[in-house]
């Protein structure tokens, strides 16, 4: 449905690559970040991270 | 968010990511509003009268670029703070502002030049407020680079709290380019009490807004504490280091602390 809609607009390709790009590197930055936090937790001592 | 149990204490294990009670709240949150803003700004909201439907990239450029401007406070905020108390958090936090600052200044200008293609015809045009913008982009990655230089972290520190604080200048001529030369940029759209959008557009805008302000808090969280995990590796991988040239040092003490070679 989402596809259609956007496909029927006007500038569809350029509405496409803006939101593609935003939700593509948030994302990516996101999940970048996420798993490096996961590899650091195995090394870092539980006591040092306060968080938890 | 995944756990590993330990053999000390497997009914309590600690978790092991940068996860808490409060970023899975943001992170559900987050979810949830792209979710929303998608929604609103792709299908409920109506085309524009002049730009018709590229409109719709607003939605993400104008909040991409006002949280720029957060991050980028919020990074000399604390590389102030960290020349005076030199502590860890505030170093680890104006590196986070600056990370997440150096996304959204990419962000704005990939989605502004791909606004301004169908809006003024071309990509890019060295207007002021676009040319602002790029030059605080290339100090942002000159900050990026500085934090990864191999030097003295004290030293290190100490340079980028300087650029950091050396950010607050150029976005103010960021933000007020438009209103000090003339150029193909548009004025403020909402920041002043008489907004040129409004209804379900402006209502659009408006949770746009508190969406990526949400998204940029969830990141903020987990990047402030991989950069706190990563001082403590640092430090643990310096005091084995350590142990291990006092063993080399003294063969007795060898045995006992790092066992024989």
């Amino acid at each position: 449905m989402l596809t259609s809609t956007v496909l029927a607009m006007t500038h569809a390709g350029y509405v496409a690559a803006g939101w593609i790009a935003t939700v593509g590197l948030l994302g990516g930055y996101a999940a970048a970040t996420i798993r490096k936090g996961r590899r650091l937790s195995q090394v870092v001592p539980p006591e040092e991270r306060r968080w938890t | 968010m995944t756990t590993t149990p330990t053999e000390a204490s497997p009914a309590a294990a600690p978790a092991t990511s940068t996860a808490s009670p409060l970023t899975r709240v943001l992170g559900a949150l987050s979810a949830v509003g792209v979710v929303l803003v998608g929604w609103l700004g792709l299908v409920a909201s109506p085309p524009d009268v002049v730009q018709q439907d590229s409109v719709r990239l607003i939605y993400v450029h104008v909040p991409a670029v006002t949280w720029m401007y957060v991050a980028v406070f919020l990074c000399a905020f604390a590389s102030f703070m960290w020349l005076r108390k030199r502590t860890d958090g505030w170093d680890v936090l104006a590196a986070s502002a600056a990370e997440i600052a150096t996304i959204l200044t990419g962000l704005g200008l990939v989605t502004g030049a791909v606004w301004g293609r169908p809006t003024w015809g071309v990509y890019w045009v060295w207007d002021a407020r676009l040319t602002s913008t790029a030059i605080l982009f290339v100090l942002l990655l000159g900050y990026q680079a500085l934090r990864r230089y191999p030097a003295e972290p004290q030293a290190r520190s100490r340079m980028a709290a300087v650029l950091g604080l050396l950010l607050v200048p150029n976005a103010a001529i960021v933000h007020y380019s438009v209103d000090w030369w003339r150029g193909l940029h548009q004025d403020a759209t909402v920041s002043k009490i008489d907004v040129s959008i409004e209804g379900l557009m402006l209502f659009t805008l408006a949770v746009s807004f508190i969406v990526m302000g949400v998204v940029c808090a969830w990141l903020l969280v987990h990047r402030f504490r991989v950069g706190w995990l990563e001082r403590r590796a640092e430090r643990h991988h310096l005091d084995a280091a350590l142990a291990d040239r006092r063993a080399d040092a003294d063969p007795s003490a060898g045995v006992a602390v790092g066992g024989p070679r």
